[in-house]
């Protein structure tokens, strides 16, 4: 089975956020992979356990640094790792997408996985816009896939706890909200190994423009309002304050 | 004595014997020595000799169970004796008129005075003696007062022979050959002083005065005297009695490394172009010298009182995991189960789940009396699990991921390390932007933990009142990787172990301060191995080093305050860091009281090797909490109105005593405190109005 994850380099946000301008200040922050592209990883990583079959990682090198995650890739278990240089730390999803579709395009992938959303701009575009350049099905917000030869189960998560059980035929595009198991750990030994010996495979960025044809006006973080009180005490004095609380606020 | 016929007899039973104790004794060998090198030792005729005066007064025994130690003079003493004693029995078997050697009379071999046959006698007739009480206590202890300490809990994987009891069978045969072989012998005694009592024989005597004399008595009493020992030097190859002659000889080849210092994942003498895999799957992926601490190991379980996992109801057992090993050897050369060998030892010899139980506090080696080492077991089989990509806790995971991409544990971004200095009401310098005579190694815990930086920024204050010339790394530091090493993931020890080596060389620097015992312990052990070459001091020895040099001084002493001191196990067990916070506490003035465990004998936070990132907390009595419990104890016994004090000097027991403080309910009674807050408040700190926490970001 062909399977193909496209992942997204964030800015961490471990640190503060710095802004510079109307923007996130790239040259000073770390970028992470995207959390749910951790998942999506494994998800992947596990179907080829099951079926058999080659996983080939590509994102979108923002910053020069992708090299990294795509060796941590490696190391968890993917076969291949495809890189578009771009060196546009800002490209939005949109644009990101048309670059990873053009890259997906020539693997006649079986599956493509992508993460539900990404944790910079929560808009959830890239598996779906993959999915309508390369023409293929997209679902999201995905638990589990056990594939099979042309077909694929797959577990959707909808509100309120409940799930939904889809059988879909292959290709698709598979948009991960979480693996069935917590993303493995790749030891350092491992990914140290991977980053001699592993080739990641540079594809140029088309000069098509394809962003979302929008522009931020302004990037502050949020204002500091107030502080949570806390209640101290023994449990019934605290009991009494909360009952208090509640009486003022016209809740009891 | 012995007839012709019975000579050859003698001779065939003890060819025989000797075949099956040299198969005994060959087997044993060739299973140590496919294990894998162990760092090279040095000198080990010395060693040996030391560990042989060591063994000689009992010394390494004592550190636990004083009375049961006392016994076990007897037994080791017997032995002794009763190895001479039938040396001498065989030859009066063989020589004729030697037997009147005994009771010093008519002796046929007059180069040696009657004075030395006397004492000889008279020390095997009270050793006889010794050795019978000695081993009817311990079989009492055993089989009929069934001390749970010789128990393992419920939960602890075992060997199956093991469980169905295979070690108890074990020592009730050695218990019975010992009361047999030395009762057989003393009533032969008895039955050859046929002129009355030899003062010099008195329990012989006194049995004499009861069966009297007999040459046929004496005849069948020495057969059966002598046929057990044919019977029962073989089978001590085939049982925990290795003990015997493997203890003494593995406390000689103990580790010589500090105790701080971990064996490699993989070993650095290569043999015979061996390939070696990091850490340990299977058993003879262990080096030669944990092979062969199973045989040493006589299930004492000193080991096993010992251990906070064991203590907080976790299936480890370091005892166990040493008689696991002895029975899987044993199962696969003298049983039929040779396969069993190329199982992981994940499931012949210790389960996963003790495997990631360990705190890695040391106490089990510390108390071992035969110098076993199963901790550097139990970080073997965890460095293969995670190159094998083991299941692994989810907290440990995400602490392994966030140090890899950040550096600390904590998933917090690198500039922040510095943070808490920036706040500070005096400028903090930058160890790797100008020199300073001490480069403060902060740690993880201390420089981002919100309930310990009020204390990081105290040791601040101080060292900047004392005049102290320091400096720290701000975002160039990682963490030292102590508890990552301990945790098995030796690639990521690595990483970060260069990452700092190059933050070091940024900076100039006399000497290194750490407030974290765990990072004190891997720079100043571990580092050397990979060029570092500094000194480094634990900030108790700074601060008391201030003191003595005037540049800090006691101006109010704090009397007013009950104090007791919990040694830190990276501070104390690993580095033998014991005195200065004592010294401190001493200065101080406080009223103070130590705990029965303390020093070596410290009893473990429950935090280290990984533990303080695990996900799950398992339920029952954490250490920490029995810790707490004993400390109020303490204090009971020496009742008064002062502020009781838990004192620490580590910032990982910070947040693990104020936890179990709470959670024993105990807020109130006892308070936990690090040392820096007593010294602060004994040199009159000027504390600034701590402004409210900065609002993350504004």
């Amino acid at each position: 089975m062909n399977i193909v994850v496209a992942i997204k380099h964030i800015p961490s946000i471990a640190d503060d956020l710095p802004v510079k301008g109307n923007n996130v200040d790239f040259d000073s922050v770390d970028f992470v992979l995207n959390e749910f592209d951790e998942q999506s990883i494994e998800q992947a990583v596990l179907v080829k356990e099951a079926v058999g079959g080659t996983v080939t990682v590509v994102g979108v090198d923002l910053i020069g640094e992708l090299d990294n995650v795509l060796h941590l890739a490696l190391a968890k278990g993917a076969d291949k790792a495809v890189k578009v240089t771009a060196d546009e730390p800002g490209a939005d999803s949109h644009q990101q997408a048309k670059w990873l579709a053009e890259a997906i395009k020539g693997m006649s992938p079986d599956i493509v996985f992508a993460g539900v959303q990404a944790s910079n701009d929560l808009d959830g575009q890239i598996g779906p816009m993959i999915a309508a350049y390369l023409d293929m099905p997209y679902i999201g917000g995905v638990s589990s896939v056990e594939a099979a030869e042309g077909t694929a189960i797959v577990t959707k998560e909808f509100a309120g706890g409940n799930a939904g059980k889809y059988s879909v035929s292959l290709p698709i595009v598979v948009g991960v909200q979480a693996a069935p198991k917590p993303p493995r750990y790749a030891p350092v030994s491992k990914v140290r190994q991977v980053a001699q010996t592993a080739t990641i495979e540079k594809i140029s960025p088309s000069a098509d423009g394809a962003g979302a044809g929008l522009s931020m006006k302004k990037m502050a973080p949020p204002v500091v309002t107030g502080h949570a009180e806390m209640f101290t005490g023994s449990s019934k004095e605290v009991a009494a304050k909360i009952v208090e609380l509640l009486k003022s606020k016209g809740l009891a | 004595m012995l007839t012709t016929i019975e000579k050859v007899i003698f001779i065939l039973l003890a060819l025989v014997s000797a075949g099956f104790t040299i198969h005994g004794i060959k087997t044993i060998v060739d299973s140590v020595r496919k294990g894998r090198p162990t760092p090279e030792l040095k000198n080990v005729p010395s060693s040996l000799l030391k560990a042989g005066v060591a063994v000689l007064f009992q010394r390494t025994i004592f550190k636990a169970r004083k009375v049961l130690s006392t016994i076990h003079l007897g037994l080791f003493f017997g032995l002794i004796t009763y190895a001479f004693v039938n040396l001498v029995d065989v030859l009066e078997g063989f020589i004729p008129g030697f037997e009147l050697i005994y009771g010093g009379r008519n002796f046929a071999f007059t180069f040696l005075p009657a004075g030395i046959i006397n004492a000889f006698n008279l020390i095997a007739d009270l050793m006889s003696g010794a050795l019978l009480f000695s081993i009817a206590v311990m079989m009492m202890r055993r089989f009929v007062v069934k001390d749970k300490r010789l128990n393992y809990r419920e939960n602890v994987l075992l060997n199956p022979k093991v469980k169905a009891g295979a070690h108890q069978k074990d020592s009730a045969t050695v218990g019975l050959f010992v009361v047999m072989h030395v009762a057989a012998r003393l009533l032969g005694q008895a039955y050859r002083l046929d002129t009355g009592a030899d003062p010099f024989m008195p329990i012989a005597s006194f049995l004499n005065s009861i069966f009297g004399a007999s040459q046929t008595g004496l005849h069948i009493a020495w057969w059966v005297s002598i046929a057990w020992v044919l019977y029962i030097l073989p089978y001590i190859t085939r049982s925990k009695h290795t003990h015997f002659t493997v203890g003494p000889v593995n406390l000689g080849l103990a580790k010589q490394n500090p105790h701080g210092q971990l064996d490699p994942a993989v070993p650095l003498k290569v043999v015979n172009g061996n390939h070696y895999d990091p850490g340990a799957k299977f058993l003879h992926d262990l080096s030669w010298k944990r092979v062969l601490d199973s045989y040493a190991c006589v299930q004492c379980n000193r080991c096993q009182d010992v251990c906070p996992a064991n203590f907080y109801g976790r299936p480890l057992s370091p005892s166990a995991l040493e008689v696991n090993k002895r029975y899987l050897i044993k199962e696969a050369t003298f049983g039929s189960h040779p396969d069993r060998l190329l199982l992981p030892l994940t499931e012949t010899v210790i389960s996963p789940e003790a495997i990631w139980s360990c705190t890695t506090c040391y106490a089990c080696v510390r108390v071992c009396p035969v110098g076993n080492e199963p901790m550097a077991d139990i970080i073997d089989i965890r460095r293969r699990m995670l190159i094998d990509g083991a299941e692994i806790d989810s907290g440990v995971q995400n602490a392994l991921q966030s140090l890899a991409t950040n550096g600390n544990w904590m998933s917090k971004g690198k500039r922040l390390r510095g943070r808490w200095a920036k706040e500070m009401e005096f400028p903090v310098k930058n160890a790797t932007e100008e020199p300073v005579e001490n480069l403060w190694f902060v740690g993880d815990t201390a420089s981002f933990d919100e309930r310990v930086i009020p204390n990081t920024k105290m040791v601040a204050r101080i060292f900047n009142q004392a005049g102290l010339d320091f400096g720290i790394m701000y975002q160039n530091e990682s963490n030292a990787g102590n508890d990552v090493r301990r945790v098995g993931e030796e690639g990521l020890f690595e990483q970060l172990v260069e990452q700092n080596m190059q933050a070091f060389g940024k900076a100039q620097f006399k000497q290194i301060v750490t407030t974290d015992p765990h990072s004190f312990n891997t720079l100043k052990n571990e580092y050397p191995q990979f060029g570092g070459k500094f000194e480094v001091k634990h900030y108790t020895v700074t601060l008391l080093k201030l003191f003595e040099e005037g540049k800090l001084t006691v101006k109010n002493k704090l009397s007013h305050y009950k104090v007791t001191f919990h040694d830190p196990c990276y501070l104390g067990r690993y580095n033998g860091g014991f005195t200065a916070p004592r010294k401190l506490l001493e200065l101080l003035g406080v009223d103070f009281h130590e705990m029965p465990r303390n020093c070596e004998n410290s009893f473990c936070c429950g935090a280290g090797g990984g533990q303080i990132w695990m996900g799950k907390v398992a339920p029952g009595e954490r250490p920490a909490e029995n810790r707490i419990r004993e400390a109020l104890t303490t204090f009971e016994k020496n009742s008064s109105d002062k502020k009781q004090l838990f004192i620490v000097t580590c910032p990982k027991d910070m947040v693990m005593y104020s936890d179990a403080v709470k959670t024993t309910g105990n807020e109130g009674k006892i308070e936990v405190r690090d040392i820096i807050q007593l010294v602060a408040e004994a040199v009159g700190v000027e504390m600034p109005i701590e402004a409210e926490p900065a609002p993350s970001p504004a």
